[in-house]
């Protein structure tokens, strides 16, 4: 059975969502997207406009007009781990973006990682957790097999901080080693160096297939000031590893250009000379086509209170090509919902929590939350992973979960057990998986739902979500139990004391909702990157397309040969 | 080729491509609504398959009944005719997405030529002209009185996401046009939360003029000429011809030479119609690009000898187009009248209702005639759906003659029970206007009768 039962899905916003209701979530959502473009926007200044003036001085482009130049024309670029270090002060010192930024770009119509230094950020140094986003960045590429380019222009670590950038476990030198399970693995990796190149970061681009260096570019050990008779010699870093040295005479080098223009054609060229996307292919016949309902009303859709429920197959509806839709299990486990949709002519598999009120398989005719986990659910979701990976669907998880069931029943039904299972199957796949925490991200279930930790390729986050064991209030009642009775009311009847309890209650409340900001998971490196739920679409376009562009590295069945056909097939009612 | 094949639609077209069918050997399926339940038309089809409730909404416009009909049929292909879902994106990549070949264009196409801007952007692009206008929304009044300086007046002010004729203004001069700006923003941004505003050229007495197209999946393609379709009653066509009486015989050539290559150019397949406006100055702009059989394409069969209906069938197997340009020829002067039961006298009233009479002659000349129909004495006319009762096509050495074939066999048909506009085609048959050629979409010729020297409003 090659066919994939796509059905439309969904309805227009104004049959489901009064024009109050959608005006006000879309003018809670802007708001929140407006501190979103005023943060990327800051971040983007880097140190601001004096440092880019530094740059063009020396004739040199700034990083940012590297990229525009790299990437296609009209194309958008990806970036991620923008808010790393956000907020962050090393003395008086920020590091925007952690001074690198790291993006999926498209060069000759090929899907790219770029990761470049920020010249316009203490000329390209490494602070904490800058190793760490360009490992991220180099594993991101990893998984999907698709091209990094490494645009160089690092005078090396950030000294002061150099305790927490160098020895630990994914300290500096653990790029290296990334760099040479990137080659091991085939995947290509494409380096200009652009100017200062010192030191471990010397290592970055030469394990790279092609170096290509300007005539400001050196790479060295040592620069000329730790050198014994440097200055005696009048010896720049220039004479020592410029590319009069590496292209001509040690080989470290391929190529020498006059300047950022060239170097950037080359790589352009030197991307073009790769195999071209298998996207086409991989479609089956199908065209990349525009969802039916349109992307940007998610915004409309998604109420900012995580109290509030919306209908969760209205999100689907505005992701999906052309809204058409296969669920799978329908009847069953209906707090989530999982099955196939086309993104840019792609198959996807996508889960995703059901909001508000869903049927009681255990208690006939009675109600109960959804955004939590229930035996079938995690059961459904276990097999919908499973058969994924087994047939080369790339997996989307979409959250709004506040955790698993609880209580006796909970217990009873061994939701420990069939978590683990789901566990296990998303610990192992090999199929790669995307993971939007779309508001909430709380307790075990962002774990079940391939959350950051059970290494999803790209973990993104909305300006709604909120990351935690439990909810700011659950802790509350968890600090306070003691002083709690059966219904969570406070217990005492003493004024003072029941003020006191009140009050420590609101300050964990507070303290613990601070932390959820997702800014600060962001900045922390607790997910990838903030998107406005109106970019989802874009992303998932990316997702679909680089999980498609290289043949050969991992399983993709055609139609014909899919388990879910099998599992479809068996659940079905026989009539 | 296909061996069974679902027309998802009724009445007459359901008919001419059931036709279609079995010319090439395919068994034609049919589907029908509750209102159309045992109408006599349905005996054209192998089998039928009942869709649904009388409103189109609840059966011919459900996209998921009539992939299941198609399902359940065995029908491996799917004809949407005209109308209806016949340019509905989704519902096509519905029946790809299940198996089912739709006979049109790829979904892409359809959504691209479905929507205003880009699809003239993509035209232009691919070489056609568009009306003078502005390219890019407009800001400010500077912007647009410098816009109209430019193009010339008069000038239409239109909403980007504009139907429908709303949001829609014709200013004469500057004066008007600054009173328009603002209110026409102010209208858009109300009407679809978009406040973009675009300025054209307003043209006057332009002639609609199309070229209907056949492309293959292999990068094949042939025009089969132009239709003129300038007699029109709110945008509804009521007579088309071919040739167009505007062009001559180097205009014919290029025109459809440079529609093909246009439509070859953004990568086309299947049938399509390409519509142009004729200014009074003789230039054509590109106006739409209908991505379906059309209503009108009887008088380009008659005129080239070919079967659109079937060619377009043998595309859509993946075959390649059986003809080059060079090889299609055309042939004398065809002219069609859409017959609709409707009451010309009182406003154009739709008469449902049951036909006690119903006879159209076949056999009169100098020329010849087809007629295309589904119905017979006896039939019910639903009220539901568009009341076209049956399409006459005369086709003669000269447009004269087909005038005169034409006429003759309107004078002598006889359709009982519902009105229909059979005098207003009379009367237009009749008057010096149409019969001299000159004519434009501003007016009906010779209608209404008794005013005949006053232009009407169309």
């Amino acid at each position: 059975m090659a066919r994939i039962p796509l059905v439309p899905l969904g309805r227009p916003l104004d049959a489901f969502l009064g024009g109050v209701e959608a005006a006000r979530n879309r003018e809670q959502a802007g708001a929140r997207e407006q501190r979103l473009g005023v943060e990327r926007q800051a971040v983007r200044a880097g140190w601001g406009p004096e440092y880019e003036a530094r740059v063009h001085e020396k004739e040199k482009l700034t990083t940012r007009e590297r990229l525009a130049r790299l990437q296609d024309p009209g194309s958008r670029l990806f970036e991620v781990g923008t808010f790393v270090n956000h907020g962050r002060k090393f003395g008086k010192q920020s590091s925007p973006a952690a001074g690198v930024i790291t993006a999926f770009a498209r060069i000759a119509g090929r899907w790219t990682m770029v990761i470049a230094n920020d010249n316009t950020v203490a000329s390209g140094a490494w602070w904490p957790l800058t190793p760490e986003k360009i490992e991220r960045a180099q594993e991101m590429a990893l998984r999907l097999r698709i091209p990094v380019v490494y645009l160089v222009d690092c005078s090396g670590l950030y000294l002061p901080e150099q305790a927490h950038s160098f020895p630990g476990r994914t300290g500096a030198g653990h790029i290296f080693k990334k760099n040479a399970l990137l080659s091991s693995a085939g995947v290509p990796q494409i380096a200009g160096v652009f100017g200062d190149c010192i030191a471990g970061g010397g290592y970055m681009p030469i394990i790279s297939d092609r170096v290509i260096m300007t005539e400001q570019a050196y790479m060295v050990i040592a620069g000329a000031a730790l050198i014994k008779g440097a200055k005696a010699q009048h010896l720049s870093s220039l004479d020592i590893g410029g590319p009069e040295v590496h292209v001509a005479q040690s080989g470290c080098a391929d190529e020498r250009v006059p300047d950022d223009e060239h170097a950037l054609a080359v790589i352009r060229r030197e991307i073009e000379k790769l195999p071209t996307s298998a996207v086409a292919y991989y479609r089956h016949g199908a065209e990349a086509l525009a969802p039916h309902f349109a992307p940007e009303e998610l915004a409309a859709l998604v109420p900012d209170d995580h109290r509030h429920a919306y209908p969760a197959e209205e999100v689907l509806a505005r992701l999906v090509d052309q809204s058409l839709f296969w669920e799978l299990h329908p009847e069953r486990g209906r707090e989530t919902i999982t099955g196939i949709g086309r993104v840019n002519g792609l198959y996807l598999g996508f889960v995703i929590n059901r909001q508000g009120l869903v049927d009681d398989p255990e208690h006939h005719g009675k109600k109960k939350p959804a955004g939590i986990l229930y035996q079938e659910g995690i059961a459904k979701l276990a097999a919908f992973s499973r058969a994924c990976d087994a047939d080369g669907i790339p997996l989307v998880w979409l959250q709004d979960i506040s955790g698993f069931d609880i209580g006796v029943e909970a217990e009873r039904l061994g939701l420990l057990g069939y978590g683990s299972s789901l566990i296990y199957a998303n610990s192992t796949n090999a199929v790669p998986m995307f993971t939007v925490l779309l508001r909430k991200a709380s307790g075990a279930g962002y774990y079940a739902m391939a959350g950051l930790p059970y290494e999803p390729v790209v973990q993104l986050s909305t300006p709604l979500t909120r990351q935690a064991v439990m909810e700011g209030r659950t802790l509350a009642i968890a600090t306070y139990n003691t002083n709690l009775d059966d219904e969570f009311e406070i217990a005492t009847t003493d004024p003072a004391e029941r003020a006191k309890i009140a009050e420590g209650m609101r300050t964990v409340e507070k303290r613990i909702e601070g932390d959820m900001d997702p800014y600060q998971a962001a900045a922390r490196m607790d997910t990838d990157e903030i998107v406005a739920l109106g970019e989802l679409r874009a992303w998932l376009e990316l997702f679909a397309e680089a999980a498609y562009q290289s043949t050969g590295h991992r399983r993709v069945k055609n139609p014909r040969i899919w388990s879910l056909h099998d599992l479809a097939v068996l659940a079905r009612e026989r009539g | 080729m296909f061996q069974r094949l679902l027309v998802a639609n009724r009445g007459e077209v359901a008919v001419r491509i059931a036709r279609a069918c079995r010319t090439l050997g395919i068994a034609p399926i049919g589907v029908f609504s509750e209102a159309d339940r045992g109408a006599s038309w349905l005996s054209v089809f192998d089998e039928s398959v009942c869709i649904g409730p009388g409103p189109a909404s609840a059966s011919y416009l459900r996209a998921d009944r009539l992939v299941q009909a198609a399902l359940q049929t065995r029908a491996s292909a799917l004809h949407p005719g005209w109308g209806f879902l016949a340019e509905n994106a989704r519902f096509a990549g519905l029946c790809a997405q299940h198996g089912v070949t739709f006979v049109g264009p790829t979904p892409a196409l359809m959504d691209l030529m479905g929507t205003k801007t880009p699809a003239k952007r993509a035209m232009r692009a691919a070489g056609l002209a568009l009306i003078p206008g502005s390219d890019e929304p407009l800001a400010t009044l500077e912007e647009a009185l410098a816009c109209a300086r430019a193009i010339g007046y008069p000038v239409l002010v239109k909403a980007d996401a504009g139907g429908g004729g709303r949001g829609m203004r014709r200013c004469a001069d500057e004066g008007e046009l600054r009173e328009a700006f603002a209110a026409a923003r102010a209208e858009a941004e109300a009407a679809f939360g978009d406040g973009s505003v675009y300025l054209e050229r307003y043209l006057e007495r332009g002639r609609h003029v199309e070229v209907q197209l056949l492309c293959d999946a292999f990068g094949g393609g042939i025009h089969v000429g132009e239709r003129e379709c300038s007699v029109q009653r709110k945008h509804q066509k009521l007579i088309e011809e071919s040739p167009s009486p505007a062009l001559a015989p180097a205009e014919r050539a290029a025109l459809g030479a440079a529609a093909l290559r246009a439509a070859l150019a953004v990568g086309y397949t299947s049938a399509g119609t390409v519509e142009f406006l004729r200014a009074a100055d003789g230039n054509l702009y590109f106006m739409e690009m209908n991505t379906r059989l059309q209503v009108e394409h009887p008088v380009s069969e008659l005129v080239s000898g070919l079967d659109v209906a079937a060619l377009q069938i043998r595309i859509a197997a993946n075959e390649r187009l059986p003809l080059a340009q060079a090889a299609v020829r055309f042939q004398g002067h065809a002219i069609e009248a859409r017959i609709n039961a409707e009451d010309p006298e009182r406003g154009f009233q739709p008469t449902p209702g049951t036909l006690r009479a119903f006879a159209l002659p076949t056999d009169l000349g100098p020329g010849t005639l087809r007629v295309d129909t589904h119905l017979c004495e006896g039939d019910e006319i639903p009220p539901h759906y568009d009341s076209l009762l049956a399409k006459v096509i005369a086709h003669a050495d000269t447009r004269a003659a087909a005038i005169e074939t034409l006429a003759r066999a309107l004078g002598a048909a006889r359709i009982e029970g519902v009105a229909t506009t059979i005098p207003l085609h009379l009367a237009v048959l009749a008057s010096e206007d149409f019969r001299s050629g000159q004519y434009d979409t501003g007016s009906i010729p010779g209608w209404p009768p008794a005013r005949a020297k006053t232009r009407v409003k169309a």
